[in-house]
């Protein structure tokens, strides 16, 4: 799911995504990413940091406590180190800088799908073993 | 394997079941430990790129802005970040120390990147009768310059106020603009003149759209109030820029900057808003990119003069601006507004005073002059036409030349530096002093070669004349700019041929070998940027235009005012004009002074007690440590694990060998219980190339052995433990390969020396990388240095980046395609045999050549080539 109050940013890069068939959606705000992703399983987002409403610390901060599991990429137009590193620690996948090359971006997503996969894999397992 | 599993599963139910869950279960924590590894892998290459760009950038001296300063750090400090993390899980608890030093490396970076000047004084608005020079950070160098001048030299300045820099960053605070402008610049590409063009169109937009807060707004409608009270009624004021850091020695910003003549008090918001949006303008733009300048640290201050009715106005050059050796003072003049005389747009007379007393003209050249600009009743100045008899009449007359001369000399003593002073006369005689800023003046082009030899053949001329904006000679095509969009258009190295020496063509300025104008004299913004950025210029050559074609190649020397055909080497010697401006630039300075903390590498050798965390001193050793530590965490957890399928296998080569391979995740075609593995099952992609290069061909055998080669083995082997049989240290009987199917990484010593070797090779063109690591050897420390060099001559052939310090050698290339990538890893597979022991041969030249020879040829076959 991409979140990025720029709209023509956002639809122009789900659009880009679909091609490359990744099944994506786009939203506009922090709050809207929330309710989304009540609704919808989710594996990856890609969320701008700079938004109006919660911004996209706030808002990465909710995502990692009400699903861990998700893996979130931050893409900004604001490079910013605090902020950058302040969004690592909170547990973002990674923080990436506009502007980015879609194969960049979509190999950034690949691999943060595969730690999410692994890690649901690994609790599976765990699980198993323990019940077994 | 399966029927098996399920007749144990018959026979131990609850047992079966349970080690079947537990193999799965460690193959998970085998992937998942390869994945961790594998981001930590692609966050190291990343953090190595970074290094580099900021080494080129630094190397290079072009421009760059604030924008990938920032970028840069943010990038390297996000990467490193992620390499800590990464080998937080892979050795849980063990690095602790590394968060701490990174913590303290990233401090001293932000620190470095968060610095600015703090404006302490909070006046919005401020009389310039109560301005002196020491306020430039406040009001801005050109107002506190003015203010100087009216209150402490007592020269005649209109009234007026300043609108400082604070009232400026309340204006970016209050509409948050300043981080939505960054913003822009960072997904900018700055080198894209058309980006650039509408990034600055776009900003501008965006400050003028903004509404100024409700106090400062208050504020300036009351100094305008004020200011017509002193004046008794209606008065139209003149808005221009006075930024911080404009005008001052050495960097001019002349022009780049917009002025609102003849504004009403009705419209001085809109005024206002107009002349802070020119920051961005392109010229301003470029120029700061050009020159390094931050744009967080320039605010733009806005002088409001009273507006003169000028009779006449120009410019006084205190000095010859191209030619040191010059004192003479220069001076310009049009009638009606000053304005024409510094954008360019028409011919204006000129005086040359001499300062020798009694002062007097010396020289004197009237043109006709065919507009003048005057003050329109409504807001705004227009460009009318001057009837010939009047345009053909001197615009000041000689004593009005000596007096001017005498204030500019009465100004220079006063700042005890050369002055650039724009004046203008009113109706009743009274001479008004608008701006006034240092002198860039240029040394004459030394002709060193005697006469005859310098000058080109008569036939070769094309034009004669004009006058000298910016010395010096240069080449290029030509190319004939008119509008807006020839900027966008203009060729790099090309000669910019104008009509008028408009400011807006400064912008070009970077990319041009030389300017040519038909109108226009030294005294405008364009000759001003010209000289600071040392682009040869000759302007005011009538006609010429019609005497050049576009695109042919053409010679200006604009110091001896002509223009020749073709290129004249004669000419083109001596031009080693070109600047460097971005060296010692804040810019600059800032990525510089943060690169200390990123790039040195204190941490070299990874067997010396001091390679360990709390050593980090900068980004680089981190990733030093990081790397090094994340292969042996790698390594050590496959090792360890009492996990038949992963346990290292020993390779069977027609025989089983002295290597070992650790299969990481998917480095097997199948899995493997024995405890060897043939190549045929190895899918390891990196290590099939290389084991290619290495088996390719036969080694003859160690090189004959010269007598002090061997006895400098003996005696090093009475040295270093490692080479002695029995005391072996740890890998010292072992090669290892850790792989999977796109990585492989060899840890090898192949006789008395060690090497490392690590590559990535994917479909992800931009994660490849190929890295090689050398040292040692038995011969003495000469011919192990001989050797390197031997072999960083070898590898540079083949496209890698070699670096070597002492007898260590790293070699690395990246970014290629998978075929490339293995035909690099095919290549040092083949060295890795055939440079064993050539370090006892190294003394003996005629060896040496014998050997390259050899290698070179087998790597050609070996490709194939």
């Amino acid at each position: 799911m991409l979140v990025d109050d720029e709209v023509e940013f956002a639809d122009t890069l789900a659009k880009r995504m679909k091609k490359r068939k990744l099944i994506t959606s786009s939203v506009n705000s922090g709050e809207d990413a929330l309710e989304f992703l009540g609704q919808n399983p989710t594996d990856v987002v890609i969320l701008d940091v700079k938004m109006p409403g919660i911004d996209g610390i706030q808002t990465l901060r909710e995502i990692k406590q009400q699903y861990p599991l998700i893996e979130v990429i931050m893409l900004t137009g604001h490079a910013n180190v605090e902020v950058a590193i302040q969004g690592m620690e909170i547990g973002a996948f990674d923080y990436l800088m506009k502007p980015m090359a879609i194969d960049d971006l979509v190999y950034k997503i690949q691999d943060a799908y595969k730690k999410k996969s692994i890690h649901v894999e690994k609790t599976k397992e765990r699980l198993q073993s323990s019940s077994g | 394997m399966g029927q098996v599993l399920d007749f144990i599963k018959e026979f131990f139910p609850g047992k079966g079941k349970e080690s079947k869950a537990n193999a799965e279960e460690l193959r998970v924590d085998f992937r998942a430990r390869y994945h961790q590894f594998k981001l930590l892998l692609n966050a190291n290459n990343k953090s190595l790129e970074i290094m580099a760009d900021i080494e080129r950038a630094l190397r290079l001296g072009q421009p760059f802005g604030m924008s990938f300063v920032k970028a840069t750090c943010t990038a390297i400090s996000v990467n490193v970040f992620q390499m800590i993390k990464n080998l937080a899980e892979l050795g849980p608890g063990k690095y602790k120390e590394l968060s701490k030093r990174f913590n303290g490396i990233q401090q001293n970076i932000d620190q470095l990147l968060t610095e600015r000047k703090e404006v302490k004084d909070e006046r919005l608005i401020i009389p310039l009768s109560s301005i002196d020079k020491e306020m430039s950070d406040l009001v801005g160098s050109k107002m506190a310059n003015l203010g100087e001048i009216k209150n402490k030299i007592e020269i005649k300045v209109p009234e007026g106020f300043s609108i400082t820099s604070a009232a400026y960053q309340k204006f970016m605070e209050h509409n948050d603009l300043q981080s939505e402008i960054e913003r822009r610049f960072q997904s900018a590409d700055l080198e894209n003149m058309e980006r650039l063009y509408t990034l600055s169109a776009e900003i501008q937009q965006l400050i003028i759209r903004s509404r100024p807060p409700e106090n400062l707004h208050e504020a300036i409608m009351n100094a305008c109030r004020e200011l017509e009270g002193v004046g008794g009624g209606e008065m139209r004021l003149a808005v221009r820029s006075s930024a911080m850091g404009e005008d001052t020695a050495g960097t001019s910003f002349a022009g780049q900057y917009r002025t609102e003549l003849n504004v009403s008090s009705e419209e001085i918001i809109e005024a206002y808003k107009e002349v802070i949006a020119s920051k961005y303008s392109l010229p301003a733009i470029t120029y700061r990119l050009n020159r390094g300048f931050r744009d967080e640290d320039i605010s733009m201050g806005v002088g409001c003069l009273v507006m003169i009715d000028a009779e006449a106005g120009g410019v006084i050059y205190s000095r010859n601006p191209v030619d040191l050796r010059d004192d003479s003072i220069f001076i310009n003049s049009v009638w009606g507004l000053p304005e024409s005389v510094v954008d360019g747009s028409v011919a204006c007379d000129l005086f040359v005073v001499t300062k020798e007393k009694p002062i007097r003209v010396i020289q004197k050249e009237i043109k006709v002059k065919e507009k003048k600009s005057i003050r329109r009743s409504q807001d705004g100045v227009s460009r009318i036409d001057l009837p010939r008899d009047m345009g053909e009449l001197p615009s000041i007359d000689e004593a009005q030349a000596c007096i001017l001369a005498e204030l500019a000399i009465k100004m220079e003593e006063y700042y005890t530096l050369p002055q650039d002073i724009e004046w203008a006369i009113d109706p009743d005689g009274a001479i008004y002093i608008l701006q006034c800023r240092p002198l860039q003046q240029m040394e004459t082009a030394k002709i060193s070669l005697p006469e005859d030899m310098i000058r080109p053949d008569k036939k070769d001329v094309v034009v004669r004349g004009g006058i000298t904006a910016s010395q010096g000679s240069a080449c290029g095509p030509v190319y004939f700019a008119d509008t807006g969009v020839d900027i966008l258009r203009f060729p790099e190295g090309a000669v910019l041929v104008v009509q008028q020496a408009l400011p807006k063509w400064a912008s070009l300025l970077s990319r041009a070998a030389a300017v040519v104008t038909e109108q226009g004299g030294f005294a405008g913004h364009l000759a001003n940027v010209a000289r600071e950025f040392g682009v040869p210029s000759l302007f005011g050559v009538k006609g010429v235009r019609d005497q050049l074609n576009s695109g042919e190649i053409i010679t200006v020397d604009a110091g001896g005012l002509v223009i020749y055909k073709g290129k004249i080497d004669s000419l083109l010697v001596e031009s080693d004009m070109e600047k460097n401006l971005m060296q010692g630039s804040p810019v600059y300075d800032t990525l510089k002074q943060v690169s200390r903390h990123i790039i040195p590498l204190n941490l070299l050798d990874p067997d010396s007690p001091d390679f360990k965390p709390t050593n980090c001193k900068t980004f680089h050793d981190i990733t030093r440590f990081v790397h090094e530590k994340s292969v042996h965490e790698m390594f050590s957890f496959g090792k360890g694990h009492d996990f038949s399928e992963r346990s290292s296998k020993q390779l069977f080569y027609k025989v089983p060998m002295q290597w070992w391979i650790l299969n990481l995740d998917d480095g097997f075609n199948e899995e493997i219980e024995g405890k060897h593995v043939r190549l045929d099952n190895i899918a390891s992609i990196p290590m099939l190339a290389f084991w290619n290069g290495f088996v390719a061909v036969p080694w003859d055998g160690p090189p004959a052995i010269d007598g002090k080669g061997f006895m400098s083995v003996v005696f090093r082997s009475t040295q270093n433990t490692a080479l002695t049989p029995g005391v072996r240290s740890r890998y010292a009987d072992r090669n290892y390969f850790m792989i999977s199917k796109n990585y492989c990484n060899l840890n090898s010593r192949l006789g008395y020396h060690f090497s490392t070797m690590e590559a990535l090779t994917s479909d992800r063109v931009n994660e490849n990388y190929v890295g090689f690591q050398f040292k040692g050897g038995a011969a003495d420390f000469d011919r192990r240095l001989k050797r390197t060099h031997f072999i960083k001559e070898l590898l540079e052939k083949y496209d890698f980046r070699v670096e070597v310090r002492e007898d260590n050698l790293i070699a690395r290339v990246e970014h290629h395609e998978k075929e490339y990538m293995k035909e690099r890893l095919q290549i040092l597979g083949y060295l890795t045999l055939h440079t064993r022991q050539l370090d006892m041969i190294m003394a003996n030249d005629s060896e040496v050549r014998y050997y390259k020879a050899k290698i070179e040829k087998d790597i050609r076959e070996l490709l194939g080539v």
